[in-house]
């Protein structure tokens, strides 16, 4: 099947930001919490967490995960 | 005693202490989830579910809280990965690989393209090229179809349930694709910007 000009975009766009990512989606949930809450106080990242970083700008279904987090959490804080 | 040690061991006792946490817990997992996946489809009767759902697994898993967030930040995190799991499983239910494939292996025509300058358009034909060999003879027939399926729109989670093995096994084959794309092209002598450039 021949991609579309958008998908070979795509496909462009995804080898070019590939990065060497230590964590699997596992290892990222294992952490997000942690990088979520240092996320939304705009603390600086540990080594740990930047790996998280990583992972989340290589990772499609993470990032979408992050950033229902986020929304779930920014209204948990409003309401507390 | 840290805000995190009070919610598991008010998990952790009896009676009315644990029930009353239950559902304090449940009523912000219910809040969070609705603000979070009402958009995606996800109402009140979802989130109550997913809600359920999170407290069972929270509950027979209270061990592996590390402390390293609130409570209510890592009980959230696992109920929005089971709430998104499920939207996912329901939206892609009826969409099968071959679907998302059109039962072909995944290919690159260079054939298709738009009318640019002629020495844009011999970086982009060189680009092309490149990228269909690369697809042809670095990627395993795995590897292809992983990467057609994600072009195609279906998450990592989904392409996983179909062929039979679990999320982080094809988001390391999806990986090690991308990598291998990325060194092909290096090895090529095509930087990235090169080819974001030839195909801009």
């Amino acid at each position: 099947m021949s991609l579309s000009p958008e998908q070979i975009k795509n496909l462009i766009d995804l080898v070019a930001a590939a990065k060497d990512d230590q964590l699997d989606c596992d290892g990222c949930l294992e952490h997000i919490a942690e990088f979520a809450e240092a996320h939304l106080a705009g603390h600086s990242l540990s080594a740990a967490l930047k790996s998280v970083q990583v992972h989340l700008e290589s990772c499609g279904c993470c990032r979408d995960e992050f950033e229902a987090l986020l929304a779930a959490l920014t209204t948990l804080d409003k309401n507390a | 005693m840290s805000h995190h040690d009070e919610w598991v061991d008010r998990l952790r006792s009896a009676g009315q202490v644990r029930d009353t946490a239950i559902d304090e817990l449940r009523r912000i997992l219910v809040r969070g989830l609705m603000h979070a996946l009402g958009p995606r489809g996800g109402g009140e009767a979802f989130a109550e579910d997913v809600a359920q759902e999170t407290l069972l697994r929270i509950l027979d898993s209270l061990e592996s809280f590390a402390g390293r967030s609130r409570f209510t930040t890592w009980a959230m995190t696992i109920a929005v990965r089971i709430g998104i799991s499920e939207l996912r499983r329901k939206r892609f239910q009826d969409v099968s690989l071959e679907q998302i494939t059109a039962g072909e292996s995944l290919s690159v025509d260079p054939a298709q393209d738009v009318a640019e300058s002629s020495e844009k358009l011999e970086r982009r034909a060189v680009v092309l090229e490149t990228l269909k060999r690369l697809v042809e003879q670095n990627l395993t027939q795995k590897q292809r179809t992983v990467v057609q399926a994600d072009l195609g729109g279906m998450p990592i989670e989904e392409i996983a349930r179909r062929l039979g093995t679990n999320r982080n096994a094809v988001y390391k084959m999806f990986h090690d694709a991308r990598a291998k794309l990325k060194a092909g092209f290096a090895a090529a002598g095509i930087s990235a910007e090169d080819v974001q450039a030839a195909l801009s």
